[in-house]
């Protein structure tokens, strides 16, 4: 069953809301900085939302508090996403939608600051006494609850895949009928667990991170949040977009580590291909998970030889927004749903000299050209992979 | 409405480590000190380094399968937990709040929400969908639901694990509960399975409900569990009768499960 895509939008270092992030890819211009976040002395870059800190939630939202939440409002502000919600909720009513966030750490930045702050019984303290706040549905509590959507709502967080998963859970709540549309989206945000954890791991890079490079060393941490409507085609009189299939899958290799062939890759592609019907010469683009860590890229690319055509244009946009973790699958679905609106292929930004010992090719400079159906893979931690085919409704 | 059949169950907590165990204390006779886990699907070397949480989620993802007789390979998987691994994220918080460049790295990959069906999906060769989910205190209810749908859309069986641990110091001040507990459910489509312990047919609606109590188990108390709400459906399927339970999905929907007995559970735990 292809569903319709609604209004969608994206808020990550590369800009706030679509026409932001638009005229950065137009002129390449990356979002990362040299980390400047606060209470953290890594040397590497990041993608940081400018002026996130400043954020202010109403004060109805005040005990739902955080970094995390600060970003998803600021996200729901963009694009126009609450007026198109709002009509949602009085064509189909606020039960008949529901809520899917993807997240990697949840709220954790504000569990992280509260531990720093413990009382001397351990306890925390009365203004970090959150219970909606510090948990891993923290993003769906707030997203329903700024939206007054009452269907069923749950937060995926499969690490790195999770909010190209909201797609599929989305996909499957409305060919079952459970609801009619569903607001999919998701959000993560800097913090210490996952930038001295990815450090510990020794994936961060002290330079721009440079995807598919042959100099490529290693990851710079971002943070974003994006939305989509997804509803049954009827529903959505004017949608330009459907999503026309995914995959999803599990490496069973490690836990940390992609299998080194990319197994469980390929599979996540070959179920997406299969459920939209699609051949792989149908995709005119790959957006690919290209975090510039060295296994990532050179898995991935050995994954879309065995499957895609050199001349079939794939590009990572991480060059742009840096890994948003929980939050890129949605970015990068909105910034694959944007070539099919705008015929524009992003690049790979900070790609200079492509990695010769891989089987595939990306794409280093923008392109301009029309884009009937297209691809977005995220693969995670846990071997957790999920592939999306997304593609223009009318011929 | 949503049919599917419950083809296998587990069940884990201090006080009893599998189905027989809880049906022994269902009964009224006193529930014995749980051993340390050492869920046998994970390889010996795997083993020592998953954290607990991930014991206890492949535990009884294990002891469902095997009620049911089930390949594991086979099964797609959703886990779910309301707090995750408050262990981990209390080791995490702790470190970075004192010496943050000492994070043990093994650590950190075990910190991801998906752990649980991360060292499932290795230990059992299993190339299957695998997702880890959350619906703070309503996890329970929203996983039975999200597996029932995948099962029934994909036409695959559903192995859904649900759990919350005791939570640390600090975590009471929002989470007040010092007992761990684990469960989880086998759902296939309805028919797949030749002799389902149970067949639940699933129903959502608008409004607010509180979950159905909890049986009374003797010298137990998991009132404050968000996973052990499940008690009540599994009550039900013990009790091998029909039933209707409610469970709350978020704050205003509600799951209606609707049990009917199917064969009588098979004691393959031992």
């Amino acid at each position: 069953m292809r569903l319709a895509i609604g209004n969608y939008t994206a808020t990550s270092a590369a800009g706030i809301g679509l026409a932001a992030m638009r005229e950065a890819i137009g002129k390449r211009r990356s979002g990362l900085r040299r980390n400047d976040l606060e209470g953290c002395d890594l040397d590497t870059w990041i993608g940081r939302v400018d002026s996130l800190e400043s954020v202010s939630l109403p004060s109805r939202l005040a005990h739902l508090y955080s970094r995390n939440n600060q970003l998803a409002w600021l996200g729901l502000q963009q694009d126009g996403m609450l007026d198109s919600l709002a009509r949602l909720k009085e064509q189909l009513g606020q039960d008949r939608i529901g809520v899917i966030m993807g997240t990697s750490t949840s709220s954790i930045g504000r569990t992280e600051e509260a531990y720093t702050r413990l009382l001397p019984s351990e306890r925390m303290r009365k203004e970090y006494c959150q219970p909606e706040v510090h948990n891993l549905h923290s993003p769906g509590l707030f997203v329903a609850e700024v939206s007054g959507i009452t269907g069923p709502s749950l937060t995926i967080s499969t690490a790195c895949s999770s909010s190209a998963k909201v797609f599929a859970s989305a996909s499957r709540w409305i060919s079952h009928g459970l609801v009619d549309a569903v607001l999919v989206g998701g959000i993560d945000s800097l913090c210490m667990s996952i930038l001295y954890g990815f450090n510990s791991l020794e994936l961060v890079s002290q330079n721009r991170c440079r995807p598919f490079d042959e100099r490529r060393d290693g990851i710079n941490i971002g943070e974003g949040c994006g939305y989509a409507i997804l509803a049954r085609e009827e529903l959505i009189a004017d949608a330009e977009f459907a999503l026309l299939g995914y995959g999803e899958s599990a490496d069973a290799y490690h836990m940390s580590h992609p299998h080194p062939e990319g197994k469980g890759a390929v599979i996540a592609i070959d179920r997406a291909l299969e459920r939209s019907q699609l051949a792989a010469d149908d995709i005119d683009y790959v957006n690919l998970h290209g975090t510039a860590s060295q296994a990532n890229d050179r898995i991935e690319a050995h994954a879309l030889a065995q499957r895609f055509a050199e001349s079939t244009l794939a590009s990572s946009t991480k060059g742009w927004t840096g890994h948003a973790l929980g939050a890129a699958g949605i970015l990068e679905a909105v910034i694959t749903l944007e070539a099919l609106r705008h015929n524009l292929i992003p690049g790979t930004l900070n790609c200079e000299q492509p990695d010769p010992d891989f089987e595939f090719g990306v794409l280093m400079e923008n392109v301009a050209m029309p884009v009937r159906n297209a691809m977005t893979n995220s693969f995670g931690f846990g071997g957790n992979n999920a592939t999306l085919i997304f593609g223009q409704i009318n011929d | 409405m949503t049919d599917v059949d419950i083809a296998g169950l587990g069940v884990w907590s201090e006080h009893f480590s599998n189905w027989d165990g809880f049906c022994a204390v269902l009964a009224g006779s006193a529930g014995t000190q749980s051993a340390a886990l050492t869920p046998e699907l994970i390889p010996p070397k795997e083993r020592r380094r998953a954290p607990l949480a991930v014991k206890m989620a492949v535990e009884v993802m294990d002891q469902a399968c095997r009620m049911a007789a089930v390949e594991p390979s086979e099964v797609a998987t959703v886990f779910a937990s309301g707090m995750g691994d408050m262990q981990i994220t209390d080791y995490m918080c702790r470190t970075l709040a004192t010496s943050p460049r000492m994070i043990s790295p093994t650590k950190f990959h075990n910190s991801v929400h998906n752990a649980s069906t991360g060292y499932w999906s290795i230990a059992t060769h299993s190339h299957s969908p695998a997702n880890a989910i959350s619906g703070y205190s309503h996890s329970a209810a929203v996983a039975i639901l999200e597996g029932a749908v995948q099962a029934v859309e994909e036409e695959v069986p559903v192995l859904v694990a649900v759990l919350e641990m005791a939570a640390p110091a600090p975590f009471k001040s929002v989470y007040d509960s010092d007992h761990p507990f684990s469960a989880a459910l086998l759902l296939t489509p309805a028919g797949y399975h030749a002799s389902p312990v149970a067949s639940v047919r699933l129903g959502v609606a608008s409004g607010a409900v509180d979950d159905p109590p909890l049986p009374t188990i003797h010298g137990v108390d998991l009132s404050n569990n968000f996973a052990a709400r499940l008690l009540s459906l599994f009550t039900a399927i013990a009790q091998q009768g029909n039933a209707t339970l409610q469970f709350p999905l978020s704050r205003n929907a509600t799951l209606s499960l609707s049990i009917a007995a199917g064969h009588a559970v098979r004691t393959a735990n031992a």
